[in-house]
């Protein structure tokens, strides 16, 4: 039941963001034509472009993250996994990055208040900035969690960490 | 200036425990911050105005309408793939190449060029023509260390020669002209396909056996694969043709910033890779899936390394740096010689975006201070970091080629690298004692481009 929740959360963000990232290209397209064509330019596209930009990116985050696609440097994992210690570390890896995200994803909620405090939108369309913010927290918190759980997780044995697994 | 050589010897020993980047530049830049602002890693005042700084940052980098280039250049990367355009470029290069001693290699060598044409990422281009030149190679018996060699080589000219990823960024850093940097990295580009082709020409030398001629194609056969190359040069003259204003007449009009070069360049790409019928629904979904997943890994560490950018600022390292200069009177050339050596030991350990987001903040300033072109330093930069690619241990080209071509022990492939990482560094040599070679082209440019 849990495993296909998550699945589903999967397959719903990555949508999302590939959604976003197609509409992207094609609001880029249509822009530059109409420009040229027709001197009629899409005058909301640049705060479409930066809408969906923040989609990309903070959709997909917490999956990367929990799934060994931040980017990062293997080259002493022989040595860990002669001293077995990669269970250790990779658990550590986890908890450590899911805690540094706690206080900036706060952070970031308080940045999304103001917004929706003051009221604030986009120049073109009118939408709240606080919607955006909104989004990009619960990204940042799902990822600081989704961490902290797998750290947890590895600690104790119960998913295979990313060095195990090579 | 202590607490920022702290802070980077921190940073590097949290990226060898195999933290993610982005988290280690993160992390360290923060309590940096921190302990600039307060005086303490726990001052609370330190500490608020750190999350402060790493709230509004997390919120801006993602947003920003200059970065979308970046999403934009890989798509067009992966939808050339799709659309079958490599094959062709390496059809017409064997055609004209094939026939000669080690020409398989060469024409793979030239075939990466011409895909780094319409490909921003050089992890990109090695994987996609190692699927392509790999079983020519072994067809003709080329030596495992030869062919793979020749592949990850080629293969890291795809952040040199335009579009390139990394130049797009470094110019988005250091606020250069992405347009100029584009046309500064076509000359060391080409001067790339020739000293690469140089090394094959030396291995086959040496060990006539590794690279045997291939076949030779009729006059008939290479006109006709090099009909075959129209969607390829159509797609470079979309994108660099409306970047540097050459489709700006009647009725097109076409006239590009960069960002929209690219998502032209990716619309372009997908109709064809849709034309030709290379693209199913589940490949789209494929194609904009990974693209979704990089783009959120490199904002990750675009992010990451921001916040170590302002900790390295208020820490005054880039100042420092210059002060230090300026007072014991360094030659410039000796600071670029060292900030290269630097880059290159840099380049054993890091990945290439991460090497140029965590150096360039410190090292721009001070170049520039000496009196050093931005766009001159911004190739030089890309050199070395494509130098890096190939350099044990971590040489992320070669290890694309053992991803793909896994039955070719790693140490083969860097035995084979070596001439063409020479090469390497006589062009460098050459970029950095004639810096006409890279600025000819920029200086012509005039109003032209963005």
């Amino acid at each position: 039941m849990l495993r296909k929740l998550q699945k589903q959360t999967r397959a719903f963000l990555v949508a999302i963001a590939s959604l976003s990232l197609f509409a992207l290209m094609t609001l880029m397209f249509f822009d530059v034509v109409l420009r040229s064509a027709f001197n009629m330019p899409i005058e909301a596209a640049t705060e479409l472009t930066r809408c969906l930009m923040a989609l990309v990116v903070f959709a997909v985050l917490p999956i990367i993250s929990t799934s060994g696609g931040q980017i990062s440097v293997d080259l002493l994992d022989g040595v860990f996994h002669r001293l077995r210690l990669v269970r250790i570390r990779d658990a550590v890896i986890a908890l450590v990055s899911g805690a540094a995200l706690i206080e900036p994803a706060r952070r970031i909620w308080i940045l999304a208040d103001r917004a929706r405090e003051y009221g604030e939108t986009t120049e073109y369309l009118n939408i709240p900035t606080y919607l955006l913010g909104s989004f990009v927290f619960l990204s940042v918190l799902a990822t600081s969690l989704a961490l902290i759980v797998h750290g947890i997780a590895v600690l104790f044995g119960k998913h295979s960490s990313e060095g195990a697994k090579q | 200036m202590t607490t920022a050589i702290v802070g980077f010897a921190i940073v590097l020993l949290l990226v060898l425990l195999r933290l993610p980047i982005a988290f280690s530049m993160g992390i360290v830049g923060a309590f940096g911050y921190a302990y600039e602002r307060g005086g303490s890693i726990l001052d609370e005042r330190g500490l608020k105005a750190t999350m402060s700084m790493v709230g509004r940052q997390i919120m801006d980098t993602a947003q920003d309408y200059g970065l979308s280039v970046v999403p934009l250049f890989i798509l067009m990367g992966l939808f050339v793939n799709k659309g079958g355009m490599a094959r062709e470029l390496y059809a017409v290069s064997n055609a004209f190449m094939g026939q000669m001693r080690g020409g398989i290699a060469m024409a793979t060598v030239a075939a990466c060029g011409g895909f780094s044409a319409i490909c921003g990422s050089s992890l990109a281009t090695a994987a996609t023509m190692s699927k392509v030149a790999m079983p020519e190679l072994r067809r003709f018996g080329y030596s495992d260390s030869l062919a793979t060699a020749s592949i990850a080589a080629g293969g890291t000219l795809g952040i040199l020669i335009p579009p390139s990823v990394i130049l797009v960024i470094y110019g988005l850093l250091t606020e250069t002209s992405i347009g100029k940097l584009f046309m500064a990295g076509i000359v060391p580009g080409l001067l790339g396909i020739v000293f690469y082709i140089l090394a094959v020409r030396w291995t086959v030398w040496r060990k006539p056996e590794s690279g045997p001629a291939g076949e030779r194609a009729s006059w008939a056969e290479r006109l006709s694969a090099l009909k075959s190359t129209w969607a390829v040069l159509l797609l470079f003259f979309l994108v660099i043709g409306g970047l540097y204003g050459l489709l700006d007449f009647q009725p097109l009009n076409l006239a590009f910033s960069p960002t929209e070069a690219a998502g032209m360049g990716a619309m372009g790409a997908f109709v064809i890779a849709l034309c030709r019928g290379g693209i199913s629904f589940a490949g789209l979904r494929d194609v904009l899936k990974e693209t979704s997943f990089t783009t959120a890994a490199l904002f990750a560490v675009l992010i990451g390394a921001q916040v170590f950018s302002n900790f390295i600022n208020i820490a005054g390292l880039p100042q420092a740096l210059i002060a230090f200069v300026t007072t014991y009177d360094v030659p410039p050339f000796a600071v670029i010689m060292m900030i290269i050596g630097i880059y290159i030991i840099l380049g054993c350990v890091f990945e290439s975006l991460s090497m140029l987001l965590l150096t360039v903040p410190i090292f721009f300033p001070v170049v520039v201070s000496l009196g050093f072109d931005p766009i001159w330093f911004g190739i030089v930069v890309v050199v070395v970091t494509e130098i890096s690619l190939i350099t044990p241990p971590v040489g992320l080209n070669v290890f694309i080629l053992k991803g793909i071509v896994t039955d070719v022990p790693t140490a083969t492939i860097f035995k084979g690298v070596t001439p063409f990482w020479i090469a390497d560094i006589l062009r460098l040599a050459l970029i950095v004692l004639i810096p006409t070679l890279v600025l000819y082209l920029p200086n012509q440019m005039g109003a032209l481009g963005h």
